[in-house]
């Protein structure tokens, strides 16, 4: 698939990327570039007014995102992640009344699935939906949601109504006009400053037909979509942000300046430059694998299946992170360390040192570390 | 559902405590997690002697307590083990 429009996005994120980086706010007018692409409305089915887009779609452009701006990329990533859930998940009321729109790519949907004390576990809840007649009655804390002042609606984890477990949560839809919004306060972070992650408290009713999947079954709804979707969008996130900087390392090495400090027969120059790339093909080739397996696999939650899914997010966490950490290391101090320079590695490194942390790979290994064990024969998916 | 399944069940359930485990609950809702599968897969092997195969191991086996049982008594019957 081509993206018409995607050209100008990029351009925009470009324009406005160290600014957003610099001063930690949204980057609004790319995100109104993107608004203007239609590009928000690639995973909505055609019949939708929607690009009808794949997964790897998905993944395209977000890597092309990155390459400009990692944060852009993250937020585009996760408008797809929620969209792909409404359109497999949504009732016919909330898909006929959200579709259209988001097809035509004039909305841009945030997340709030984190709350305090859970440490990033997506699947309990201590945040109470309360049901009254036919509405839901939100109040929800919401301690980091990406993209929160300026997303057109939600999709927010709550215990659903009458839960007897924490584990019994509901995923439900909750536009911005059916809510107040409250901001609590700021994202002062090392990296990834332009998501704008705030802290939020959400508070509102909605129809209950707003429940996304079944009340109670948003687990199923992680297994089969939520997940994959955050894992390929986020390994194509970061493996773009990271081939993104080895092209500009490339351009820096062939320019004249470069041609004068660095030695093209240097075998350090040489062997790190293979090891990088390397880097990137092993997560390239991941990430590929995964959206074949992911677009074939007809049981989501079985194991081999699982364990690939989860170890492309640590892998190219991991490894997309590294290669840009030896790219800091072959280029030195002043293109490497410095702000201000054309090839603004350092940034790229400390959006990247989120990646281990963003769902964290400590927690997916203990998860993996458990799959591998119920896979005996180790059948690799 | 064997009564004393119920009971193999319970210490991996961490929601379970203090209410009863029906043959309908849902395994996922009462606290069961990949880290507690594994545990509560090595309970049943010692418990009735049974093996279960890795293309069992999927979210549908362990969806309830029914469902598991359903799977565990007909390996029994397959595999020729009298379950307790």
């Amino acid at each position: 698939m081509t993206f018409p429009g995607l050209a100008d996005v990029v351009a925009a994120a470009e324009r406005e990327s160290a600014k957003a980086d610099e001063t930690g706010e949204f980057p609004v007018a790319t995100l109104a570039a993107l608004r203007a692409s239609g590009l928000l409305g690639l995973l909505v089915p055609a019949g939708f007014g929607g690009a009808g887009g794949s997964p790897a779609d998905m993944a395209d452009v977000t890597a092309q995102l990155a390459r400009a701006d990692l944060s852009v990329a993250l937020i585009f990533a996760m408008h797809c992640q929620q969209v792909a859930t409404i359109v497999r998940y949504a009732g016919d009321e909330l898909r006929a009344e959200l579709l259209p729109a988001l097809g035509r790519g004039e909305l841009y949907l945030a997340s709030v699935t984190t709350q305090r004390g859970s440490g990033g576990g997506l699947l309990s809840s201590e945040e109470p939906v309360r049901a009254e007649g036919d509405l839901l009655v939100i109040d929800r804390d919401a301690p980091i949601v990406t993209g929160g002042t300026h997303a057109d609606g939600f999709l927010l984890t709550m215990l659903a109504p009458g839960a007897t477990t924490p584990n019994q949560v509901s995923l439900v839809y909750a536009g911005r006009d059916q809510l107040e919004v409250e901001v609590l306060g700021d994202w002062q972070a090392l990296g990834m400053r332009a998501t704008d992650s705030v802290p939020m408290r959400l508070s509102g009713s909605v129809p209950a037909r707003q429940v996304v999947g079944e009340p109670g079954g948003f687990r199923s709804i992680v297994t089969a979509v939520f997940g994959p979707m955050a894992h390929l969008g986020w390994a194509a996130a970061w493996l773009g942000a990271a081939a993104g900087a080895l092209s500009r390392v490339i351009g820096y090495l062939r320019s004249a300046e470069g041609r004068r400090r660095f030695n093209p027969q240097s075998e350090l120059l040489l062997t790190r430059l293979a090891l990088v790339r390397a880097r990137l093909d092993t997560v390239h080739s991941l990430l590929r694998h995964t959206l074949d397996v992911v677009e074939q696999a007809p049981d989501m939650s079985v194991p081999p299946v699982q364990l690939l899914v989860n170890a492309l997010k640590t892998v190219a966490a991991q490894e997309c992170f590294q290669a840009v950490h030896e790219l800091v290391e072959i280029v030195g101090l002043q293109h490497g360390y410095l702000r201000g320079s054309p090839l603004y590695l350092e940034r790229v490194f400390r959006d990247l040192r989120s990646a281990s942390l963003n769902y964290a790979n400590e927690r997916l290994y203990l998860v993996n570390g458990s799959l591998t064990l119920l896979d005996r024969e180790v059948r690799l998916a | 559902v064997n009564p004393a399944f119920l009971e193999v069940l319970r210490p991996f359930l961490k929601y379970a405590a203090g209410r009863p485990v029906l043959p309908g609950d849902s395994l996922r809702d009462l606290g069961l997690d990949s880290m507690r599968e594994i545990e509560l897969l090595f309970a049943i092997e010692d418990t009735y002697g049974i093996t279960l195969p890795d293309e069992l191991l999927t979210d549908t086996t362990f969806a309830t307590a029914g469902k598991l049982w359903s799977v565990i008594a007909e390996l029994g019957a397959r595999q020729g083990v009298e379950l307790a």
